[in-house]
Order: C-alpha cells, then sequence, then structure tokens
C-alpha cells in the first residue's frame, strides 16, 4: 500500500506539512474516504473550496456579507450577515436584527429583502417587474438560509445563493429541508410549474463565518430566556 | 385520559397533527422490547429500579407494566424492561444492571412488542393496548375547547370579511389571559385593489363550499392525499397556499412575504416594544455593562415580566401555514398552533412537509387542526360568541 494508496512515510522538513498530517492521520482520512472510478484519463484526490475553484468576486462579496455579519455581532445580534448582487452590483445588504426587534424572523436576508421591495415599490415597479428583478439577483450569506427564508428566497425566485457555513439545525438549503430544490411532491404539476428553485453553493469562507458564530455563543446569547441558555460567567 | 370527540359536539373538533404522518390504526410502527413476567409484590420496587437504570426515554407513552388476568381470573403482570438494541436476541446486549436484576429476580425474560409513537386517536390507542398498554391521549377539556373554537371563529371572520376576499388570517393569543396579542391578514397583496373584487356573502361562500369539500373526506387522510386542484380558483388569494405566485397579482401596496403569520408576529413583537421599552431604551452595550456589574436583579425583573418572543402563545391560522410561515413560528416560540384547512399545496404541517416533526430544530410547537361546523362560516357575523375579547 505505502506509495501507492498510501504516501510515504515524510521525512523531508519543508513544504511537505500537508502530505505529513495526512500520513499521520491516514486512518481517518480514509475512513471517510471512497474511491470513485472515472473514464482513467485522470486522477483527482478530492474537491477542495479554494480559491481558485470560484471567480474572485465570489470572496469579495462573501467578505462584505462577512462586513455585515461582524456589524451584528458588535450589536449583540446573532452574526449573520448578507449581500445581494445584481449585474456584479450590490444592491442591498442586511444582518441579523432579532435582539433590537424582538422579532426572531428578522434574519439578513429578510432586513435585505424587505429593502429591496420598498425601493422598487417607491421607483414605482409593479409585481411582475420586481419578480424578473428578483430572478437576476445572487445572494450572498455567511450562513446557510433557514427554512423560512430558504422558503422565502424561492417564492421570491432569486437566480442564486452562495452560503458561508452550512447550519444542520435550521438549514433550508440542504441541511433539514431542501426548500431550494424545485423538484417536490406536489400533487399537481400546474403548481409545480410556478415553484422555483435556485442554485445553492455553500462552504465559502465558512471558517469565518464560524468564528464569528463562536465568539457570539461563547458570550452567551443576551436575548435567550435564563434557564434556556445561561450567560457563562466572566472570570 | 379522556378522548375530546365524545364530549363535543360532532361538529367541532380538535385534531391533533402529530409528529409523524398517520397510519391506520392496526398498522402502527412498533419496536421489540425485552419484558418478562414477575411476581406482583416484586412490581414497585423492580419499576423504581429500572425507571432509575433504563428509563424509557424514547418511549415515554409506554407503560412498565402489564396486567392481564389469566384463566381463573388470576391477574398476572409483565414488566417491560429495556428496549432491546440492534439483533433481538436481548440477552446479548442487556445492560449490567439489568442483567443483575434479572439474576437476583430470577425472571425469564421473553421479546415483545410496543407500539414506537404515542397514540394520537382513540382508535390508535385502543390498537395500541392490545399489543402492549400505553398512556391514552390527551385531549382538551370543555372550557378550553370553547375557547379554541371561539378563537378560531374569529380568526375565520378575519379571513373571510375583512378585505373582501379570502386570504389568511393570523391570530396570536395569550391561553393563560385569553387574550389577543395580535392578529393580521395576509398584506401580500393591497386592499384596495381587493375592495373592488368579490362580495363579502360571495367570498363567504367560497370559502365554507372549500372547507365543506375538504371535511368531507376522512379527517385522517384528507391531510395525506387531497387535492387542490378542484378549489384552486377559491383559495387564489390565501398567501400560504400560492406562495410563489405573488407576481401575477396586481399593483398598488404590496409585499410577496407579508403573509398572515409573518405580519402577526411583527405585530406581537411591536406591541412588546411599545409595552416594555425600557429593555431598549438602554444600548444593549450598556445593557450589558449593567448586568455583568452586578445589578442583575434589575435586568431580570425586566425579563420575567416581559415575555421571550411569543413562548406561552397560541397562534390560530385560517390556512395551514407554509414553509416560511412554520418556521417562523418556530423562530418566535409559539407553543400551540391551530389552523382550519389544510394546505396541500405548501402546507409545512403535515400536507407537504412535517416541521414538527423535525427533531433538529431548537423548538418544536404542537399542531392541531380545528374542524367548525358550516354554520359559523354562514352566521359568522350573527355569532355573538365570536370575538375573543382583548
Amino acid at each position: 500500500m505505502e506509495g501507492l494508496w498510501i504516501t510515504k512515510q515524510v521525512r523531508s522538513p519543508y513544504g511537505v506539512g500537508l502530505w505529513r498530517t495526512i500520513r499521520n492521520q491516514w486512518p481517518k482520512l480514509w475512513g471517510n474516504s471512497r474511491i470513485v472510478i472515472g473514464n482513467g484519463r485522470r486522477t483527482s484526490f478530492w474537491k477542495d473550496v479554494w480559491m481558485a475553484s470560484y471567480a474572485k468576486e465570489t470572496f469579495e462579496f462573501m467578505k462584505l456579507a462577512l462586513e455585515q455579519a461582524n456589524d451584528a455581532l458588535a450589536n449583540l445580534e446573532v452574526p449573520v450577515g448578507c449581500v445581494f448582487v445584481e449585474d456584479g452590483e450590490v444592491i442591498a445588504s442586511g444582518r441579523n436584527r432579532t435582539t433590537e426587534t424582538r422579532n426572531a424572523t428578522r434574519h439578513a436576508e429578510m432586513e435585505a429583502i424587505d429593502f429591496l421591495v420598498q425601493q422598487w415599490q417607491k421607483n414605482g415597479l409593479s409585481p411582475l417587474e420586481v419578480s424578473e428583478r428578483f430572478s437576476k439577483c445572487i445572494l450572498y450569506v455567511t450562513c446557510e438560509p433557514c427554512i423560512m427564508c430558504a422558503a422565502a428566497l424561492s417564492y421570491l425566485g432569486i437566480k442564486e445563493a452562495y452560503y458561508g457555513c452550512a447550519n444542520d439545525k435550521f438549514g433550508g438549503c440542504g441541511s433539514v429541508l431542501s426548500l431550494h430544490t424545485s423538484s417536490s411532491n406536489l400533487p399537481t404539476s400546474e403548481l409545480a410549474s410556478s415553484k422555483k428553485g435556485f442554485k445553492c453553493t455553500g462552504g465559502i469562507m465558512a471558517s469565518e463565518a464560524v468564528s464569528l458564530l463562536r465568539s457570539f455563543y461563547e458570550q452567551g446569547n443576551p436575548n435567550a430566556p435564563k434557564p434556556h441558555r445561561p450567560l457563562k460567567q466572566k472570570v | 385520559m379522556e378522548n375530546t370527540e365524545s364530549v363535543l359536539p360532532l361538529v367541532c373538533k380538535i385534531i391533533h397533527i402529530p409528529e409523524k404522518p398517520s397510519f391506520l390504526p392496526h398498522l402502527q410502527p412498533t419496536v421489540n422490547v425485552l419484558a418478562s413476567v414477575i411476581e406482583p409484590k416484586d412490581a414497585n420496587t423492580l419499576v423504581r429500579k429500572l425507571n432509575k437504570i433504563a428509563p424509557l426515554e424514547n418511549l415515554q407513552h409506554v407503560k412498565r407494566v402489564q396486567k392481564k388476568s389469566i384463566d381463573g381470573g388470576k391477574p398476572q403482570l409483565s414488566l417491560l424492561l429495556c428496549m432491546t438494541v440492534g439483533n433481538d436476541d436481548g440477552n446479548d446486549c442487556m445492560q449490567y444492571e439489568i442483567l443483575e436484576l434479572v439474576k437476583s429476580y430470577q425472571l425469564s425474560t421473553f421479546i415483545t412488542k410496543v407500539c414506537k409513537y404515542a397514540a394520537t386517536s382513540k382508535e390508535e390507542w385502543d390498537e395500541q393496548c392490545k399489543l402492549w398498554p400505553t398512556s391514552g391521549i390527551t385531549g382538551f377539556s370543555e372550557d378550553e375547547s370553547q375557547s379554541v373554537f371561539g378563537f378560531m371563529r374569529h380568526t375565520i371572520n378575519l379571513a373571510t370579511s375583512s378585505i373582501g376576499q379570502v386570504v389568511n388570517a393570523a391570530v396570536i393569543v395569550d391561553p393563560s389571559t385569553k387574550q389577543v396579542i395580535a392578529s393580521a391578514c395576509d398584506q401580500v397583496i393591497s386592499s384596495a385593489s381587493l375592495a373592488s373584487g368579490v362580495s363579502k356573502e360571495g367570498s363567504c361562500s367560497n370559502y365554507l363550499e372549500n372547507l365543506k369539500a375538504s371535511n368531507l373526506e376522512n379527517q385522517q387522510t384528507s391531510l395525506l392525499d387531497g387535492s387542490i386542484s378542484e378549489f384552486k380558483p377559491i383559495t387564489n388569494n390565501v398567501a400560504c397556499v400560492h406562495p410563489w405566485q405573488w407576481a401575477l397579482r396586481s399593483s398598488g401596496c404590496w409585499h410577496p412575504l407579508q403573509h398572515a403569520a409573518i405580519v402577526a408576529i411583527e405585530y406581537s413583537a411591536a406591541r412588546d416594544l411599545k409595552l416594555f421599552p425600557d429593555h431598549k431604551a438602554l444600548s444593549p452595550l450598556k445593557r450589558q455593562k449593567i448586568e455583568e456589574s452586578g445589578f442583575q436583579s434589575i435586568g431580570h425583573s425586566y425579563q420575567s415580566l416581559r415575555p421571550y418572543l411569543c413562548t406561552g402563545y397560541d397562534i390560530y391560522l385560517a390556512w395551514e401555514p407554509c414553509a416560511m410561515c412554520a418556521m417562523a413560528l418556530v423562530h418566535q416560540r409559539v407553543r400551540r398552533i391551530f389552523f382550519s384547512s389544510p394546505n396541500f399545496s405548501a402546507g409545512a404541517l403535515g400536507s407537504v412537509h412535517r416541521l414538527q416533526g423535525e427533531r433538529s430544530l431548537n423548538h418544536h410547537y404542537a399542531v392541531f387542526r380545528v374542524v367548525l361546523p358550516e354554520e359559523v362560516f354562514r352566521n359568522k357575523v350573527v355569532d355573538g360568541k365570536t370575538s375573543g375579547s382583548g
């Protein structure tokens, strides 16, 4: 096996950190690997979310969303932020406002959507025109949209969404439910045709998004009821 | 223990929508458990010991002891020891403490079946008890049922009469004081463009027909295999039923996501801010400083006075909410949801999705469908008992 499926023992001190780690934690890696046989023309070891895999602007926009999340954190809100992009330009941004409004539905996406709807209405756009505008929108959000937001995004019919970290508890884009896919067990085909899905990609700058959330929950959620999630005592 | 259906007039019903899809009473899923016949004198001690070492965590509804009268009328007691894990050979994976118990009381164990989920109807419960006794379904008291029906009438009045056409309506209620906290209708389309639409009476009977049709079906199965197509023209304006079709509406003052439940949550949050403004007057940072510096009692007295979001509140909806609204109600920590008509095209509480059964969510509400007699929709204006005060 060694030298074929397992890398050889790493002895060189420089530039081989990645391989050393792989070698040292081989059982862990192997336990999480599977072999896929393609057409034999090339060997690809893994698919990695890396800077080069996406356009540079994807990360630029996600950085803006992270800025929004940072702003939320500074205001003792759950640090999730987002931006809406149309034709390569940011047209709206939003961040969590659940504590301030005492309304747990005021997620970053909802804030940005409300801004857009108001703006477009002010400009005299009809519902059909608004729908058209939404269909050109790409959302960048630091955390996977929850079931509520994913449903809302589907109702609006946005074009695409990129998110940072997944949301195992509430996620509506694959984690708990998959509301971004247009297929569903609807009884009538007629209704299904009006239902819209959107393309959704996760894992963009996920670690940044997670570390923001972690710093929030370490300081304790001041908005949660007392017995629910006790504040950590500061030493 | 009591089955509400026998107490109330047949036309009024509160039907619990469980966390899992319905099964035919005799086809309910079961799990294998390890049991043993015991001496009646040992029953109390054994049950106490077992509850400590092997509590029935996922089988809260299952009773520990089965009492059977064998020939001659002599009662025989069987005790449920624990769930079997993996293969059905119970002895192999038995917990050490239970093994000790089996030895010291000289129990001869056997494997039997119990129902996996709590019963949701009298029929289900009857079937369950044939296998192994379970606790019966918990019903609503007469007083509570009347209050539920009253609020549902009020909600349907809103849904059918507020802006001249059938929409969804949401009423948030504090059940401890029977006070309406907030109420709202769909605001997806402008009320102005609707007012010129169908007259009150027309929309009322439309809703009635729709409801009649859906109620005529068997209550249990209607949630699973009903069809919406024939009622489509009537429910056209109910946001939760057609959440994707907002763009086809006329222009004016509108918002694609202002479904009734979302608006009601907004109102209740605004009410909270208005009634307990002090908490907001302090900047969040300042508040944290105060709480850290030992003035905690001040902060806490506010916390205990004002409700946390909608904790403890009920919401009444004319239509089963869509995924967006149902999840919004999870976020806002609503205690119970009562709806009148199922929503087969987009309902998220049993029809298309079943959010109350998603265990990963951090909050779970109980869901009920309330069936009201036809007269409610016909004479809704005349009915004096409708308004839930407040």
